[in-house]
């Protein structure tokens, strides 16, 4: 008997879901409740907290939901009195989306998940009201006014971050459209439309425009057969068409797309359909222009046809990095989108070679090694890759390899055009020693690893970050079996790697200052590569390998990983992994500041506060670096 | 004055000596406590009702409390007093013996809260007395001195009602020593953040 908790039940039966609940139901929930007192602003649970136990029932006062986007937070919801909020851990296993603050003093009552869950099980009305509450956390999920922009989900970082500039941003568009006069065959303009991959053509008269075809012209018209093929242009074209004048404004033309519900402007010189074509804005246009958003670059990255296109793409993605930077969006997430989108350059790179040279005589798999087989490519660095294709019987071996020869060059020059510089030390597929069979590979993958140091100098640990791009998953598992099985109890090469590991400078001097350049074209600058990236890299490498760790080649993913594989040294992880991003945001600035690598760093650039934070994340270096000695056994000297 | 001496080597009740070794480790348990008595002089008056809760890690624990009301048949019949409201009310019914060792045992070595703690611990300590037990040696903390700490007010003392309508508790209607003895958990944590205390 308890007076308090029979007072929360009255409390709770009020409010949905509670009210599907029985009065003892919810005296025997109210029993195990805590109840929280919350001190104005003050945080219940942020973003990437670990799960708490329980989620909450707002009891007295109000408490902001809200997410980190653009630099500043954005409010998903307010919750007042008897709404329920923090349902992620009935749901889901990672950690928190966003961050619960309490606008007010306010009171919640937090419900453990296992008092709770029975009652879910066991009703469905109860669990139904959760799952519609944990998409929208509105209290009332029929409510559709707050629905909107609601929903909680992953990437509701690039949602609504377009401002008022839009209204003044102009448009870029196809300033060459397709033309035809009024008496072309619709067969062959349709054929024309496919060879370009342009989805209208304007119809013209002395190049004044007096209609348009578009794919729903081709649908609706002769798709279903209400004209033949054969039929002039002039029978199924769209007219008039809708003209504008140059320099549109992106929500302007908008307006106007809405306005005569169409999907094409065409723009003429005066704006009228009375001048010359200048060209055509399609709704892409206006998607593209909204958002350099990563889905579409990736879109059209599959579209694009030449190196020249996928150039222009890398750029934008340069400024993509540049805003989410900018932004404060966690560099972990940059990582990826850089990444996926990188890999979806060399895979277009790759098949617009095989669209040139023929079908492979062979299966294969081209491979990205170093930081883009990390993830971990930002800005634009030196390409690094390998080819492994199938065995082929031995007389078949020398075409095959000229062939993969062949890609490999053309993928190369295509890559460099874009952007990627060719790898000074030759780590590409071009290169007749990294373009082999897959027995070669693992021959030379057992010989790195049983025999470091001999006679070969060319192990470069880069080849120990791999990520399939193109091509056959199988290779790519076969080679990872012949690493991993290599690795099992490999002391000679772990201490080969612990070195290679240990050997790099110290970033800091005995006096805690920086260790600069000393001479050179970077004189008097940090190499923040070499000094203070490639040690946590390497580190993290080593420890993946030696603890059996698979399928991660991200370094901060692997810090993540090793401390949970290992958990007695978690802490020397985890600020590795923390230190591994600060790290690599000084780069991708710096980089993104000067158009290079970002592999060199202005200190006198740096504000002061800057300059500690950076020696700050410098660290955690010394405490892996003693745990590499450690662990495996190593002497300075050995 | 010599009272104590009567004392030493007198032999406590089985429950109270557990009690005080519990004080061997200290607690980061709190007890808010709220009684309700006949009146207030700790000799001649009872307690006719408790209500507390723990509160741990800064939030109240509601499964974790102890309520109870004391069954005073005899102090109510000397008084001439009507009984109508124990028989009445839902709550659990015990003795004072039987209330005061479970009381005792629910505390073990928390530290107290309460509203003019002092007075409860008294009336307490007078109970104890007749059981043959020490007093409480629990520490307590008083949250109109907390409150009084906070503003600097040296010159005033604040009901609870008073207390409740400063940090802005709503009073409920209901009025019990459970009821209180929430309000007051509530009014404690505010303070405690307020204050700063761990």
């Amino acid at each position: 008997m308890n007076t308090i908790a029979e007072h929360i039940a009255d409390f709770l039966k009020e409010y949905p879901p509670f009210n599907h609940l029985t009065f003892e139901e919810l005296s025997q929930i109210a029993m195990s409740i805590r109840v929280v007192n919350l001190e104005k602003h003050k945080n219940l649970f942020q973003i990437n907290d670990v799960l708490h136990d329980s989620f909450y029932v707002v009891a007295s006062g109000t408490i902001n939901l809200s997410v980190i986007s653009d630099a500043e937070e954005t409010l998903l919801n307010k919750c007042h009195e008897g709404d329920i909020f923090g349902l992620r851990p009935f749901f889901a296993k990672n950690n928190y989306m966003m961050t619960a603050k309490a606008r007010e003093e306010s009171i919640v009552y937090a419900i453990p998940i296992a008092t709770f869950r029975p009652f879910v099980v066991n009703n469905s009305e109860v669990l139904n009201f959760l799952l519609e509450s944990f998409a929208t956390n509105t209290r009332n999920p029929k409510d559709k006014e707050n629905l909107r922009g609601k929903l909680i989900s992953d990437n509701v970082f690039y949602s609504d971050q377009q401002s008022e500039m839009q209204y003044f941003q102009s448009l870029s568009y196809n300033t060459s459209p397709l033309k035809a006069t009024i008496t072309a065959v619709v067969q062959d303009i349709a054929q024309q439309m496919t060879e370009t991959l342009k989805n209208n053509i304007i119809i013209c008269d002395n190049n004044f425009p007096i209609g348009i075809v578009t794919d729903t012209d081709m649908r609706s018209k002769i798709a279903t057969g209400r004209f033949p093929v054969t039929v002039s242009v002039g029978k199924i074209m769209s007219s008039p068409v809708i003209t504008v004048v140059e320099n549109v404004s992106l929500a302007e033309a908008q307006l106007l797309m809405l306005k005569h519900n169409v999907t094409h402007l065409c723009v003429t010189h005066d704006g009228t359909d009375k001048s010359d074509v200048k060209g055509v804005i399609s709704e892409h246009d206006l998607i593209v222009a909204q958002a350099n958003n990563p889905g579409v670059l990736i879109k059209e990255i599959k579209r694009s046809q030449n190196p020249k296109e996928l150039k222009q793409i890398r750029e934008r993605l340069t400024d993509l990095i540049q805003t989410s930077i900018s932004k404060n969006i966690p560099l972990s997430h940059v990582f990826n989108i850089a990444s996926e989108i990188n890999l979806a350059i060399i895979k277009r790179s790759v098949e617009l070679s095989i669209l040139d040279l023929g079908s492979p005589p062979a299966r294969f798999a081209w491979l990205s090694i170093g930081s883009q087989g990390r993830k971990e490519q930002l800005l634009l660095t030196d390409q690094d890759s390998i080819l492994i294709f199938e065995d082929v019987s031995a007389d078949k071996y020398r075409e095959v390899k000229d062939y993969f020869l062949k890609l490999g060059k053309r993928t190369t020059a295509t890559l460099e055009k874009i952007g990627y510089e060719l790898c000074p030390n030759g780590h590409m597929g071009s290169n007749m020693l990294w373009c082999k069979s897959l027995t070669d590979w693992s021959k030379q993958y057992d010989s790195w690893m049983n025999t470091p140091g001999e006679n070969s100098n060319d192990l470069s640990s880069i080849f120990f970050d791999y990520e399939i791009i193109f091509g056959e998953q199988k290779i790519e598992d076969a080679i990872g079996n012949v690493v991993f099985k290599n690795a099992k109890n490999n002391t000679l090469f772990f201490d080969f790697l612990g070195n290679d590991a240990l050997r790099k400078n110290s970033p800091l001097s005995f006096f805690k200052k920086f260790n600069v350049e000393e001479e050179g074209p970077n004189k008097d600058k940090f190499d923040i590569k070499t000094r203070a990236l490639m040690p946590l890299i390497d580190g993290a490498r080593l420890f993946t390998l030696s603890f059996d760790i698979r399928g991660i080649n991200n370094t901060f993913q692997r810090f993540k990983q090793l401390a949970i594989a290992d958990p007695k040294h978690a802490e020397i992880y985890l600020n590795s992994a923390e230190a591994f991003l600060t790290l690599s945001k000084f780069r991708a600035l710096e980089g993104l500041k000067n158009d290079n690598s970002g592999q060199f760093i202005n200190l006198e650039e740096l504000s002061k506060i800057d300059r500690e934070k950076l020696k700050n994340a410098l660290a955690p270096m010394r405490e892996l670096e003693e745990l590499v000695k450690n662990k495996f056994q190593l002497t300075q000297f050995s | 004055m010599l009272d104590w001496l009567k004392n030493i080597n007198k032999e406590y009740p089985e429950f109270w000596k557990t009690y005080l070794s519990k004080f061997e480790k200290k607690s980061t348990r709190f007890v808010v406590l709220s009684t309700e008595t006949s009146g207030l002089n700790p000799v001649k008056d009872v307690i006719l009702s408790i209500g507390s809760f723990a509160v741990i890690d800064n939030s109240i624990v509601i499964g974790d409390s102890f309520e109870a009301v004391l069954l005073q048949y005899k102090f109510l019949h000397d008084n001439g007093l009507s009984n109508e409201f124990l028989v009445e009310s839902k709550i659990k019914k015990l003795g004072e013996a039987e209330a005061i060792k479970l009381l005792i045992e629910y505390l073990g070595n928390s530290t107290l809260v309460g509203h003019h703690i002092d007075f409860d611990v008294e009336m307490i300590n007078a109970a104890l007395e007749r059981l043959d037990c020490g007093r409480l040696k629990n520490e307590a903390l008083d949250v109109d001195i907390m409150h009084r700490k906070l503003h600097d007010i040296n010159d005033k003392q604040f009901s609870l009602d008073e207390l409740c309508t400063v940090y802005n508790i709503s009073k409920s209607d209901r009025n019990s020593s459970a009821e209180d003895a929430y309000k007051t958990s509530l009014l404690f944590l505010k303070l405690k953040s307020k204050l700063g205390i761990k």
